[in-house]
């Protein structure tokens, strides 16, 4: 739990956002490393539970804020500056994981040519290794609500803000996921139960 | 049916938790994110002579020909520009006729700091001038810790990016700041097993300098302006 004074010093810092993203719109760095330290474990955070790949995950949160940075002129201040940040991270994220997958299949066609899938590495795999990649194969707009709905902890509302779609769209597409989730483990019941 | 009713069993949502678990960052890897962000996002507006130096390039991107020399061949070079500059600041008051230094001397004894920088100014001084006093006993306690470095490590960033702003427009306080990387390097590679020997040129470097006082007057400076 987050304890009072936290709390105060995070509410502090909220409050000085305008400030931090004027200055940084007129080329402050000193204002723009302390809107990247502020939001930077939690951008790191969210590429990384999309991704699975630090290196990657790294790479994805500097393209965040080299484009967020870029971008922040555009920024009317709506919403808090964290929801528009994760907006402008989903978003990038989702552009390199197309690209991934593209190359991730190419490899696993190769892989599969040289006899070595990777069913045959996860031989026997746990109930987590199942979860996992019963998640990896979701449709990405599923994956997303799911991952940050039951994994990450945000709300609908949290959600609905960040994917710009209506907050019952986000709850039906939770459903949907959980239920493709529940589909696939489906043969596994029995253990999950247990 | 809501959301609340189709919830996975609980072994799964505790599973699911742990999907991508991300691990925590560390300093250095915020550090090398934010070279590449500012690499690329903010071009170098205000020349920086801190910039030149080769203390250090934590947080820096190093150039093509500073990669091309290499770090070894960099040091003597390193050693003898510092010394350069060590000797020229010590020897101009006595070499360079009064009517020159008048015409550097800023008008006023007192540091100006733009008024959007003051806070952070005001605070970094405030945080660096209490790092400073407390340094002697730390080590001697044996406390001088990852924490108290790293502490060390974010406030010498912050003297790097005062630099780079128009807070260092004032050559007064420009040169304080100088100063302050130089001691803020020294700190950062504080080693515990050589924590007296390297104490001892700390506080040598602070004396010559005269940090302290300057660092205290500039606060005050600032703290009056606010």
């Amino acid at each position: 739990m987050t304890s009072p004074a936290v709390a105060g010093e995070a509410q502090r810092f909220v409050n000085r956002e305008p400030e931090l993203i004027a200055r940084v719109i007129a080329g402050d760095r000193l204002a723009a490393r302390e809107l990247y330290d502020a939001h930077a474990p939690r951008v790191f955070r969210l590429a990384f539970r999309f991704t699975g790949d630090g290196e990657l995950a790294r790479e994805l949160t500097q393209e965040t804020f080299i484009r967020a940075f870029a971008q922040l002129g555009r920024f009317r201040g709506d919403s808090a500056l964290s929801t528009w940040l994760h907006r402008v991270t989903i978003s990038v994220v989702s552009n390199a994981m197309r690209k991934v997958k593209r190359f991730r299949a190419r490899e696993a066609d190769l892989d599969e040519a040289m006899m070595l899938t990777v069913e045959s590495r996860r031989a026997d795999p746990d109930l987590s290794d199942k979860l996992y990649r019963a998640i990896d194969e979701l449709p990405e707009i599923y994956r997303v609500t799911l991952v940050m709905h039951d994994v990450e902890g945000y709300t609908h509302e949290e959600i609905a803000n960040v994917l710009g779609v209506a907050e019952g769209t986000c709850k039906s597409r939770l459903s949907v996921a959980r239920a493709q989730l529940r589909e696939k483990l489906a043969p596994f019941a029995k253990e999950w139960l247990e | 049916m809501t959301h609340e009713d189709d919830r996975l069993p609980e072994s799964l949502r505790s599973a699911a938790r742990a999907y991508n678990d991300p691990p925590e960052l560390s300093r250095s890897d915020l550090d090398a994110m934010w070279s590449a962000i500012e690499k690329d996002a903010f071009p170098r507006r205000f020349a920086s002579p801190s910039a030149e130096r080769s203390m250090s390039h934590v947080g820096r991107p190093r150039s093509d020909i500073r990669r091309w020399i290499g770090a070894r061949n960099l040091l003597p070079l390193a050693a003898v520009l510092l010394l350069g500059v060590a000797i020229g600041r010590f020897a101009l008051p006595r070499a360079v006729p009064a009517t020159t230094i008048a015409l550097r001397a800023p008008a006023t004894d007192s540091v100006a700091v733009p008024e959007p920088y003051q806070n952070t100014t005001s605070r970094y001084l405030g945080q660096t001038a209490a790092l400073l006093v407390a340094l002697p006993g730390e080590v001697k306690a044996g406390r001088a810790d990852d924490r108290f470095l790293g502490r060390a490590h974010d406030l010498l960033l912050t003297t790097r990016l005062l630099l780079d702003t128009p807070a260092a427009a004032d050559p007064r306080f420009r040169m304080l700041l100088e100063d302050l990387e130089l001691v803020l390097v020294q700190v950062v590679r504080l080693q515990s097993d050589q924590g007296r020997a390297e104490l001892d040129l700390i506080r040598q470097a602070l004396e010559q300098r005269d940090v302290l006082p300057r660092l205290r007057n500039a606060v005050a400076d600032i703290s009056a302006d606010d």
